[in-house]
């Protein structure tokens, strides 16, 4: 083989691997609440625990609301913004995050929302007319 | 109507069928053209494609009908409109679904067809129109819905609510149920840009197919020169329209969504950006092919790669793979096997083909020189396709991220900017010393004594810049570098063209354009700060030195990106601006219950500058009286230098609709409180307050009469209020006394109460705050509690996202002249050949 193309085969095992190493190193894996104290950027997915009292203080600038991981545990997030258009609609959220204590604290939010892309529950619009 | 609509339901079904099959059979009569030369085959071929079209066409037109007739027994019908949907969308409705989507791709790539059959010349027109028809195919099988046993091929826009959800109780109750209304449209899409965004971008797909059409008929036909030429004006339109599409999709992101950004490198921004991108690297290796006979194995697997790409982020948004990864990726519509066969059969044709006839393509005979406009457009070209592979490594984490653990998330952003930006530096550079070398032919020493003026140019611009803007990152300063570097040498270059053949400037305008959009990007978005009052600075940076705790003593990380703000009462903002709230406006709006928000801005010389008005309103779709749904809608103060973007995050508006409405909701309702009990209300010189029928109004301090008060007083003042009475119109005066004196070692307060036996009120001057001299009055007597207008606005500004359009609007330009120039060319040929 002539040297130039032994050299870009080099440069492109060198360029793809440092490629597929920063990728792995930049993603993260889903977890849970219990897990997410050993992590320090944790992704926990859930829903919103619409039992317990939420709200955005004036006072501490924060949103409060408690979620349900998928381990099915509640536990208290803390967001450090407004609270989110659509929040109560959202049917999946993923926080991200540390834990400290029992509370977890979210740098970002992400929403699953029932958009116009998604189906939304027909049933529900049953009782809304009834009513 | 509920009597005619199933029937019209079937028609629709039987059309898309019919096209169905007509595409089939056009299908077999172009392949056998295609293999026999069969002028023949090709006519009856073109009959069945037109017949097709027209098929489709006939079945959108009905689905549009039954949108405009609200036929809610149809599922897409009630699923995406209702009854209070202005016509615009209604009509908008009809390709705001996958299944409508889908038509509207197929109608524009056939459109685009009907295109091929009339220019397109011999030996490539039939296998063009073949490998145009075989898209077409698997694209109507999305939609055309039949059912065999449990297997169901494509989702039909016309099934009924009956057919897709049978199990639904109130289905099982009475089959026939026809909603009352449809679910309708988010009204974040009630936008005219979303109206427009689809069909451009549909447009741009269906564009994109017709170089990989190109490439697979040179690769039949084994003529691997002459295809470019004609495939280069449509890889240039699609690209357009692409671009086009992305701008869209990030403008409305701008002025509509609270993140305020364009770009979030969002899995369904990338689908769009990644053919994109991998198109242009298509029209760089053409425009070299044509020119010199080179490239042509790159131009090849290029223009196979742009349409693989299309399809393959078609399948990760519309398979459901990306739910958890994209914000707004489509629903499965369980259509994910043939999603992901049609993806394999177009990516194995392409690369089969190719890989097939490797052996016979044409090589360089000799290589081409580094300083070569062949190597520097091909490097170029090179660039784009790795940034390309970079997104897709990155969009496909749901996948390929199972290589690294089980459950992979999204990479972070920075994965997707750490990676883009050195390539976009190296980019940068390549296109001065490319478009000079595409020119002119120069070796290292003239092409160093060409580029002396602009490099000098360049240089002064990027220290300027670094001075102005306190740029301290050194990388930043390479990247604006390069940046400023490609918008001086290609407009030097830009400039000796127009001299020479204004027909010529596209390629450089595009490159002009590149350097500003790199340009505009880092200073939007790396020196993107929020407005903030001074209070809030100082908490932030304690928070990043690392000085704040919370009560439970764990270090605060998260600082506070927001303002708020009350009624007439300015702030000062970033030392630069007097922002004050001047209340807000319930009349005469378009969305029910939407309240439009005023707030001014000043100067810090009181001079006036604007008034921004952000609204929020309750989200119709998914609100009812128990529960409201706020949603905001920014707004933007473009500006040549800087844009200041706003919005409304909350008020005591809408944090008192939602306390009625919870009220509304107790089982038990509260009581009415009437008790009597003492405010405490806070003034500022000159301020008025409003309780019930009351106004106080704050007028001035006033020296106390030293007899009235006790010995050894520190401070002794009084405050002259004015309580006017409206119903009465009665206006009186008072003068309460704030009093501190010393009593042994102690301090004590003085206040006496102050009557106001007309209304039964009683007043006590209690405390005076000397850092801004307001005051604090407790009032006892009032029947309504006071209550404070505020809001808490989200404020950023954004440097320079004008430039980051004008370099689009350059980028736009640049395309349309060399559509326009390569189009001109092609025509041309064609009269020759006809005369």
């Amino acid at each position: 083989m002539k040297p130039k193309v032994i050299l870009g085969i080099i440069a492109i095992v060198a360029f793809t691997s440092l490629l597929m190493y920063n990728f792995g190193e930049s993603i993260s894996t889903y977890t849970d609440f219990e897990k997410a104290k050993e992590m320090s950027n944790a992704h926990v997915p859930g829903t919103w625990d619409n039992s317990q009292d939420y709200g955005f203080s004036k006072e501490t600038m924060q949103f409060t609301f408690y979620m349900i991981d998928e381990s099915g545990e509640s536990r208290k997030v803390i967001y450090p913004r407004p609270k989110p258009n659509n929040f109560e609609e959202a049917d999946r959220l993923v926080v991200i995050g540390e834990m400290r204590g029992d509370v977890f604290f979210a740098n970002e939010m992400l929403m699953k929302c029932p958009s116009k892309y998604n189906n939304a529950d027909p049933s529900e619009y049953v009782k809304a007319s009834e009513s | 109507m509920t009597e005619f609509g199933p029937v019209t339901g079937i028609v629709g079904k039987v059309l898309i069928t019919l096209s169905f099959l007509f595409c089939l059979l056009s299908l077999i009569y172009y392949f056998l053209a295609a293999r026999g030369e069969d002028d023949k085959k090709l006519k009856i071929g073109n009959w069945m494609f037109v017949f097709k079209g027209l098929f489709m066409i006939a079945a959108s037109a009905i689905l549009v009908m039954l949108i405009f007739q609200h036929q809610f027994q149809y599922y897409y019908v009630f699923n995406y409109t209702s009854l209070d949907l202005a016509p615009k969308y209604l009509f908008s409705a009809f390709y705001g679904g996958q299944e409508g989507s889908f038509m509207l791709w197929i109608l524009f790539s056939w459109i685009a067809g009907l295109g091929l059959m009339r220019w397109t010349r011999a030996p490539y027109k039939a296998p063009v129109l073949f490998f145009l028809g075989l898209t077409q195919f698997f694209l109507i099988s999305m939609i055309v819905g039949w059912r065999f046993g449990d297997f169901t091929l494509g989702a039909s826009p016309f099934r009924t609510i009956a057919e897709e959800m049978p199990n639904a109780p109130f289905i099982q109750a009475n089959p026939d149920f026809v909603p009352a209304d449809g679910t309708g449209l988010n009204d974040l899409l009630k936008s005219p840009w979303m109206m427009i965004h689809p069909p451009i971008l549909f447009v741009g797909f269906a564009m994109m197919t017709i170089p990989y059409c190109f490439a697979m008929a040179a690769l039949w036909k084994r003529k691997y020169n002459e295809w470019v030429s004609p495939a280069l004006p449509w890889t240039l339109g699609s690209n357009l329209s692409l671009l086009t599409a992305i701008f869209l999709g990030g403008y409305w992101a701008y002025v509509t969504l609270s993140f305020g950004g364009f770009w979030a490198w969002d899995p369904v921004e990338n689908a769009s950006l990644v053919p994109w991108l991998i198109g242009t690297a298509g029209i760089h290796t053409m425009i070299i092919q044509r020119k010199s006979s080179v490239a042509q194995k790159s131009s090849l697997i290029f223009a196979i790669l742009a349409y693989v790409a299309i399809v393959y982020e078609t399948f990760l948004t519309r398979s459901g793979i990306l739910a958890d990864s994209s914000v707004h990726s489509f629903v499965d519509l369980g259509l994910y096997n043939q999603l992901l066969i049609f993806m394999l059969v177009i990516t194995g044709l392409g690369l089969g083909m190719f890989a097939w006839r490797y052996k016979e393509l044409p090589s360089p005979e000799k290589e081409s020189k580094i300083l070569s406009r062949e190597f520097m457009t091909f490097t170029g070209a090179v660039l784009l396709f790795v940034l390309g592979l970079v997104i897709i490594l990155g969009t496909s984490s749901p996948i390929l991220g199972l290589l690294f653990n089980e459950n992979p998330t999204p990479p972070e952003i920075s994965f997707y900017n750490d990676w883009s930006m050195p390539i976009a530096i190296v980019m940068a550079l390549f296109t001065v010393i490319g478009q000079y070398l595409f020119w002119k032919k120069y070796d290292l020493e003239t092409l160093a004594t060409a580029l002396v003026y602009p490099l000098l140019i360049t240089s002064i611009l990027t220290i300027a810049s670094v001075i102005i803007g306190e740029v301290r990152n050194a990388y930043y300063m390479l990247y604006l570098f390069a940046g400023f570097f490609a918008i001086v040498g290609n407009s030097w270059v830009l400039g000796r063209l127009s001299l020479q053949n204004p027909k010529l400037i596209g390629g450089s305008l595009t490159h002009v354009g590149f350097g500003l959009l790199l340009v505009g990007i880092l200073a939007s978005s790396a020196y993107n700060r929020p407005l903030l009052d001074k209070n809030t600075e100082d908490y932030n940076e304690a928070v990043l030195r690392g000085e704040i705790t919370d009560p439970q003593g764990f270090r605060v990380s998260q600082t506070i990106d927001m303002l708020e703000l009350k009624l007439n009462q300015p702030k000062l903002i970033n030392n630069q601006y007097w922002v004050t709230y001047e209340g807000y406006d319930l009349s005469n709006q378009n969305r029910p219950g939407q309240q439009t928000y005023k707030i001014r801005f000043d100067n810090t010389d009181g001079k006036f500058l604007y008034y921004l008005y952000p609204e929020v309103y309750p989200m119709l779709a998914t609100s009812n009286a128990e529960n409201v749904n706020w949603s905001v809608d920014p707004d933007v103060r473009t500006g040549l230098m800087s844009d200041i973007y706003l919005y409304v995050a909350g008020s005591s508006f809408v944090e008192d609709r939602n306390e009625q409405i919870e009220k509304r909701n107790a089982v038990q309702p509260a009581s009415d409180q009437v008790e009597e009990q003492v405010q405490t209300l806070k003034f500022q010189k000159g301020e008025t307050k409003e309780v019930g029928s009351f106004r106080f109004s704050f007028v001035d301090f006033v020296q106390a009469d030293s007899v009235n008060l006790p010995p050894n007083t520190s401070i002794g003042i009084r405050a002259r209020v004015e309580v006017f009475h409206e119903p009465s119109g009665q206006l009186n005066i008072i003068e309460p006394l704030f009093a501190i004196f010393m009593e042994g070692d102690q301090n004590y307060v003085m206040s006496p109460p102050v009557n106001l036996t007309s209304h039964e009120l009683s007043f006590q001057f209690s405390k005076v705050n000397p850092e801004d001299s307001s005051i604090e009055l407790e009032i006892l007597g009032l029947d309504e509690v006071y209550e404070d207008d505020w809001v808490l606005v989200v404020a950023e500004k954004k440097p320079f996202i004008s430039v980051v359009w004008a370099g689009t609007f350059l980028l736009m330009g640049g395309f349309s002249i060399s559509i326009f120039r390569h189009w001109g060319r092609e025509r041309s040929k064609q009269t020759e050949v006809i005369s």
